[in-house]
């Protein structure tokens, strides 16, 4: 997607350039349906509506909806978008990375304190050594309430096996 | 013994101390789970029913209602405070909620809900309790063919929460409908865009995708207008209680959305959500502000919240008649009466009486409950509110994946909550309406899967979707609500429904 | 807040004491289901005749088991502590979704349960029995329409079956597949479909309140209590039963393997678990070691065959 370029198409009159990228999307997923149900055509069975009917449906409806999109980019039907900064967004994508990647080996709390810690930090509060104890200790006393005692299966690591 | 004398006795036991200390307990632990957006009534119930094995029956019965509408309560408190809701049904009840708590008025906006959980509760229970048979018969004659016309009702209706543009909520509910098709089809087995990934066989979850279009997407929009916003919100503006304008606007909307809920609930295929969508879309109508609606009108929050309740208890109807376990909870629920050696099905009304007024008793006192312990908490709900910003969405952050973790541990899944949270931040920047996508990935396959199965058992023959009257009915009800905007629009009251159909994220 | 936890804190303490680890059921379904039920029965069982010390239950759902199975092969290899619950929908579950593991990685402990398939209509049809059924759908295979259980399921292999048994072409039987038992009983008695298939159990109170004619069971033999006609002696060569089984990690050595089998065997014989087969009507149909292997090898045959027949795999 062009988000980075929103800014450099201020000027009036082109397409909005963020709209045809839309569109294009539109089509990209209407092209998989329609490649991935190819397939199935020929099983509808009674009913004479098969795998492949209903999806095919909605591929043409989004087709439909990516040609309206396009005429609406040229008509700059789209309304202004507000400034965005990336700074806080690439944090907090961070920080759902880590706690993914960290979640099988290091245990919930240490991998939802790290979300905790980056997240906190993309809304500005930066002093990492403060946030990440503070969300790791947070994260243990939920993993001891919702796994502990409500036994919910929440991944254990080893902090959580010292309680264990 | 009449039926009265029943309620009566099982309501005499149901309000001894000690089941009363039961009740209390089921509702703090189903409201403590239920608050986790992803975990919706059903999973409480089934994570929670093993401590209500340990208690005589009457005992775990008022226990397991407690846990039942604490859990309903739960999400529907995270989906008004922060915008996070956990279950398909608390979807709508977030549109106009969070606004209002925004707007400094997340309290009346918490107690409308819960007196119009509670009001809804009470009717349908009552309902349940005496005219069941009744209305089981009418669910029963709804096949396919009567589905499938509900949900085109239900995509017509829904229309009304598609935000300013017809263009970005369509297109918005298109791509819930793609994302609809993913995983194996029920019909005929085959796996339709799954592309080899064992983990998307199953589909999409809707609890996923909710969780991370709303709070994920939510929480990165907001961090993406920097310093900008204000450093915390405004948690009370005027009064926390309702005043008198709220009541007088909120009645109405609670006994409507009994109305509808409830009937919806008893449908075997009905689902609670879709009570819900059409109560919002019927407030939306009938309101007499519907400027209000998109900022924070407290209809839109009664209504829905009545509606799924008052389903909830509907869901119960089939569930005790007959013995069908029409939702993941209605079978939970199944399970916890087998403990006991109940078989629930067309005979417990005659030989179980007692357990089964028992368990209407029980649930009319955890609804009482839930009322007396949340009332008085909804002052300290809406202070979750003052939390500064990097606390505060750094915690729904923690309890959104939470939610998802305890649900499914899977690496997988933390990716596609992580990809819908994405989705869902670039389509607020460019102003697409987020709850159609949910709307659409719930009821594109419920309305795939009747039409195809009317058709099946027609040979395919396509006119028997259009000659069964309640069918026929439900169409033309659907076609009206289809036409009637436009018409009113073309008589030059366009103005007030394009302001009726405000942006809601 | 505070007295929320706290209370919280005193219900669940009192409901979970703490044990020492012992074996690990993994229940490859959502909370609630069939599977769900036995591992958490096994657990109780496990628990209460001192067999284990602590067993926790973990749930990995997804696309009929085979999500949880494919986990439990590669991560529990090796692990003598590890079980994993399963059954017959499985096996076909393997086959439909062409599962890259399948039952041949784990180790099959035991059949502990197990259901027949029942063959209803609603109490106002005009069928009156089995013969009749099986002519109208010999005379037009498509104005027969079947409810019952997801595609590919136990329900529709058994109309697969009975077709083929009666010589009706198995891909031309009109079958409805619905997402939950409940769905599909609705359809049912709302006379929305000729006939009925699922698990005996689903049909009984029904049947027992006569809303529901049952036609026919796929037993081997008639069973006692159930005022029914077996498939087999009605003229149609069809036997199914849709068991739950038991089964442990793979890599296992043969002590390991026995020691295991040895304390399923004790937990089988149980009062505890007997009690439990009573109070939630599951018959007891153990079958454990190479008996079980042997049969669970002639399922997984015979539904590769009926499910190309049906042509829901190639």
């Amino acid at each position: 997607m062009s988000l980075d370029r929103q800014n450099s198409v201020k000027e009036q009159r082109r397409p909005d350039r963020a709209a045809l990228a839309i569109a294009a999307v539109l089509v990209t997923i209407a092209g998989t349906i329609f490649f991935d149900v190819a397939r199935l055509k020929g099983m509808a069975g009674y009913s004479q509506i098969g795998p492949a009917t209903i999806p095919d449906w909605i591929a043409f409806a989004l087709v439909g909806l990516a040609i309206w999109t396009v005429i609406a980019a040229f008509r700059r039907d789209f309304p202004e978008r507000e400034h965005q900064e990336f700074g806080p967004v690439v944090w907090i994508v961070a920080g759902l990375i880590a706690q993914m990647l960290l979640l099988r080996t290091a245990g919930f709390s240490i991998a939802t304190g790290v979300l905790f810690a980056l997240t906190a930090a993309g809304f500005g509060k930066k002093r990492l050594w403060i946030t990440l104890p503070i969300g790791i200790v947070l994260c243990l006393v939920i993993w001891l309430i919702f796994a502990g005692l409500l036994q919910l299966s929440l991944p254990a690591g080893p902090l959580e096996h010292l309680f264990l | 013994m009449s039926t009265f004398e029943f309620l009566l006795q099982g309501l005499a036991s149901a309000a001894e101390p000690m089941n009363l200390l039961y009740a209390l307990i089921g509702v703090t632990l189903g409201t403590a789970v239920g608050v986790l957006p992803g975990i919706g009534p059903a999973l409480t119930v089934a994570l929670l029913l093993p401590v209500t094995y340990r208690l005589d029956p009457t005992g775990s019965l008022i226990m397991f209602a407690g846990i039942y509408y604490g859990g309903m309560y739960g999400g529907s408190t995270t989906s008004i405070l922060l915008n996070t809701p956990g279950e398909s049904a608390s979807i709508v009840t977030a549109l106009e909620g969070n606004k209002m708590a925004r707007n400094g008025r997340g309290g009346p906006a918490l107690a409308t809900a819960a007196i119009g959980s509670f009001v809804a509760g009470l009717i349908a229970t009552l309902l349940l309790a005496f005219i069941a048979p009744y209305i089981v018969k009418l669910a029963l004659v709804f096949g396919p063919r009567e589905y499938f016309a509900l949900m085109v009702l239900a995509f017509v209706t829904v229309s009304s929460a598609f935000g300013d543009s017809t263009l970005r909520g369509l297109t918005s509910l298109f791509i819930g409908l793609a994302f609809s098709v993913v995983g194996i089809d029920q019909l005929t087995g085959q796996n339709r865009l799954s592309f080899g990934v064992p983990d998307l066989l199953d589909g999409i979850e809707v609890t996923t995708m909710a969780v991370a279009m709303f709070a994920i997407g939510e929480t990165l929009y907001i961090a993406a207008q920097g310093n900008r916003g204000p450093e915390t919100v405004e948690a009370v503006k005027g009064s926390v209680w309702m005043n008198a304008a709220d009541w007088a606007r909120s009645w109405k909307a609670w006994l409507r959305g009994t109305v509808i809920g409830f009937p919806i609930g008893a449908m075997p295929a009905g689902g609670a959500e879709i009570g819900t969508f059409l109560s919002y879309a019927a407030e939306k109508r009938l309101t007499k502000h519907p400027e209000e609606f998109g900022n924070g009108a407290i209809e839109g929050v009664a209504g829905p919240e009545a509606a799924n309740n008052a389903s909830a208890a509907g869901t119960l109807v089939p569930l005790l008649t007959l013995g069908l376990p029409t939702t993941a909870t209605a079978a939970i629920m199944l399970a916890g009466f087998q403990q006991y050696g109940l078989q629930p099905g067309p005979l417990l009304f005659a030989t179980n009486p007692q357990l089964v007024w028992g368990l209407i008793a029980s649930l009319l006192i955890a609804n009482l409950m839930l009322l007396v312990l949340n009332l008085p908490l909804i002052g300290l709900w809406v202070k979750l509110l003052t939390i500064p910003k990097p606390w505060l969405y750094a915690g729904i952050l923690v309890f959104a994946t939470l939610g998802t973790i305890g649900a499914n541990p899977s690496v997988f899944e933390l990716g596609m909550l992580l990809t819908f949270g994405l989705l869902g931040y670039v389509m607020r920047v460019f102003g697409y309406p987020i709850a159609p996508v949910v709307v659409g990935l719930i009821l594109g396959p419920l309305a795939e899967q009747q039409l195809r199965r009317a058709l099946a058992i027609s040979q395919g023959d396509v006119t028997v979707l259009f000659t069964s009257p309640i069918a026929a009915v439900l169409l033309a009800v659907a076609a009206i609500a289809l036409i009637l905007p436009l018409i009113l629009r073309a008589r030059g009251r366009g103005e007030v429904l394009s302001q009726m159909a405000a942006s809601e994220d | 807040m505070k007295h929320v936890f706290l209370a919280s804190l005193l219900a669940g303490a009192l409901a979970l004491p703490a044990y020492a680890a012992d074996y690990t059921i993994m229940a490859p379904a959502a909370p609630g289901g069939g599977w769900d039920q036995t591992a958490r029965s096994l657990q109780t069982a496990l628990q209460e005749e001192g067999i284990s010390g602590n067993v926790q239950v973990i749930n990995v759902p997804g696309a009929g088991g085979t999500i949880g199975l494919a986990q439990f092969a590669s991560q529990q290899k090796g692990n003598p502590n590890a079980l994993i619950v399963g059954g017959y929908v499985m096996v076909g579950a393997i086959l439909t979704n062409n599962a890259p593991v399948t039952l041949k990685e784990v180790t099959p402990i035991a059949r502990l349960t197990g259901e027949y398939e029942a063959i209803v209509v609603p109490a106002s049809s005009d069928i009156e029995n089995i013969g009749q059924l099986v002519d109208k759908l010999k005379a037009d295979p498509g104005s027969v329409s079947w409810g019952g259980g997801s595609a590919g399921g136990t329900d529709h292999i058994a109309v697969g079956l009975l077709a083929k048994a009666a010589g009706v072409d198995p891909t031309k039987i009109n079958y409805i597949a619905y997402s939950g038992g409940g769905e599909a009983l609705a359809a049912i008695l709302g006379s929305q479909v000729t006939a009925g298939i699922s698990s005996y159990g689903e049909f009984e109170s029904q049947v027992k309140a006569g809303t529901l004619r049952l036609l026919a069971l796929s037993s081997e033999e008639r069973v006692e209590g159930i005022d029914a006609p077996t498939l087999k002696e009605s003229g149609y060569d069809v036997v199914l039963q849709n068991w739950r089984m038991v089964a442990a990690a793979p890599g296992l050595s043969d002590e390991q393997k026995a020691a295991v089998l040895a304390d399923v065997d004790k937990l089988a014989k149980s009062n505890t678990w007997q009690e439990t087969l009573k109070t939630k009507g599951w018959a007891d149909t153990y079958l454990a070691g190479p008996a079980f292997e042997e049969q669970l090898a002639k399922d997984i045959a015979a539904t590769e065959t009926v499910l190309k027949d049906i042509g829901l795999v190639k």
